[in-house]
């Protein structure tokens, strides 16, 4: 028994004491935290922008008069279409590995790309959240908006977008946890991300036990913070409910 | 004032709104929805329009045409001298002058009563912010809901919403106000308190035009009632014509379903 815990005591010296190794660790899970909550800033703008093409159009395209107006927002829903097809339809390390070795082969900066790479995959996903959170809200809203003078854009953003977040909330700070395990694979490109740290100490400690669990532990002890902290959220939320 | 004297025309006074041939057509599935279908009418500064007609004989979508929230198929909306059916009219700057009170109320909940009625005039830019609080303010006096300005509209009644929605129009200054059914959402207990804050209005000589079920209010505040079936204006008159003398069939048919 004593002997078995002397082994484990070994073992997470040798892969988190000596050499510093633990510095792999701290700085891999920054690395995890930037790209998530930038990449979920660029996914909410990008997602919430698809998401207002996509729901006007559905609304509005069928009754439209012919003319530019309905040319301009036919093509805008379409183009938003083929995105949300096309990202949610093929897996994100393979999305990441062509905007590291094909769109952005210039560039060689792994994080920077890994931010935009997973900030255009998760728009895909905020956009059909907000799109719902759209139209949750009734269209009384949007006429009497219009009606006091405003326009379309602004009923949107002083209106429409504040009523559809606050009840999207919850879903949103869902996709935050998603994502934050989804950015494991940024390691593809060479990023040094917390998984990649755990599979570098791996690789030159030759023990796989303490660094993958040791990894393992720190996703699960961030997404079960984050899941109370959005369930605390759903509760403030409920109870400020006008 | 006395009603049996007023006579339909001539309609003397300054046009405000006058509509030609106005026509909307709906796609639906199947078919096409004729919601209107030739509708003429002109309305003067300061008159009370009450438009009355059984459940989708197009009235509420004449209402809407007027301020374009439903997009006309054919025909001319001339308000103020300027077509607002044409391309080149900015509705938006139109609608700033056009206040419109919904069935629903449609108050925005997350704002609290007072942003619902200071917003639209203040980010418009035609008040500072604490000209609007002000104008709120004694409008909100006049409706009796002054200590509600700090409250949500959840926390209101359907009446108290629904003089809140009026105040909200009002606010903009408005040269004419559009009515869409504004007490079928109401308690029967709570359609007095609207009514009154409308015969108010009206006695203060705002432009009204009101889609109502509402007889009695037509009766007593409207200039001119016109009854609509099938997306045609089939018969109008003082409200004493319609009301004691209606010449058309499907006017007396309507009528009499209601007393």
């Amino acid at each position: 028994m004593s002997s078995a815990l002397d082994n484990l005591k070994s073992q997470f010296i040798l892969n988190f004491v000596e050499k510093d190794r633990w510095r792999y660790f701290v700085s891999g899970l920054g690395v995890t935290l930037r790209i998530t909550l930038f990449a979920v800033l660029i996914g909410i703008v990008l997602g919430t922008l698809v998401a207002i093409v996509r729901s006007t159009g559905d609304k509005l395209l069928p009754g439209m008069r012919k003319g530019p107006g309905r040319i301009f927002l036919g093509i805008a829903n379409g183009l938003c279409k083929i995105y949300l097809t096309v990202i949610r339809g093929t897996p994100v390390v393979i999305q990441l590995m062509i905007s590291y070795y094909i769109i952005f082969a210039s560039s060689r900066n792994g994080v920077l790309i890994a931010i935009i790479a997973f900030g255009i995959n998760s728009g895909a996903y905020v956009a059909e959240i907000v799109r719902a959170g759209i139209m949750s809200v009734d269209n009384g809203q949007m006429e009497a908006g219009r009606s006091l003078g405003f326009t379309f854009v602004q009923t949107m953003a002083y209106i429409i977008i504040p009523q559809a977040f606050k009840n999207v909330l919850p879903s949103l700070a869902n996709e935050f946890i998603v994502l934050l395990k989804e950015t494991s694979v940024a390691g593809y490109v060479a990023v040094r991300d917390l998984t990649k740290a755990g599979d570098i100490v791996r690789g030159t400690t030759y023990s796989a036990f303490m660094p993958l669990i040791g990894v393992a532990l720190v996703y699960l002890i961030l997404v079960v913070f984050f899941s109370w902290l959005v369930g605390k959220l759903e509760r403030r939320l409920r109870a400020s409910d006008h | 004032m006395i009603t049996n004297q007023k006579t339909v025309e001539p309609a003397t006074g300054e046009v405000m709104i006058s509509v030609h041939n106005l026509q909307k057509h709906f796609l639906s599935a199947k078919s096409e929805v004729r919601a209107l279908r030739g509708v003429d009418q002109t309305i003067v500064k300061g008159e009370k329009l009450v438009v009355i007609g059984p459940s989708g004989s197009g009235k509420s979508t004449f209402l809407r045409c007027l301020n374009r929230l439903e997009e006309p198929t054919g025909g001319t909306i001339i308000f103020d001298g300027v077509d607002i059916t044409s391309p080149e009219c900015n509705i938006n700057l139109v609608r700033r002058r056009m206040g419109m009170v919904f069935q629903q109320f449609n108050l925005f909940p997350h704002w609290t009563v007072l942003d619902n009625i200071t917003t639209a005039p203040v980010k418009h830019r035609l008040m500072t912010r604490a000209e609007a609080v002000d104008k709120a303010m004694s409008l909100l006096k006049r409706v009796g809901l002054e200590e509600k300005a700090k409250s949500y509209p959840s926390q209101l009644s359907g009446g108290q919403k629904q003089r809140i929605a009026i105040v909200r129009a009002l606010a903009m200054s408005p040269e004419v106000m559009l009515f869409d059914e504004p007490t079928s959402a109401l308690d029967p207990e709570m359609v007095g308190e609207v009514l009154q804050v409308m015969k108010d209005l009206a006695e203060d000589g705002m432009t009204m035009v009101v889609v109502t079920h509402e007889m009695g209010f037509a009766r007593e505040v409207s200039d001119r009632v016109a009854f609509m079936d099938d997306g045609l204006i089939v018969e109008e008159g003082t409200p004493q014509q319609i009301f004691t003398n209606p010449q058309n069939k499907r006017t007396q048919d309507f009528l009499s379903k209601l007393l």
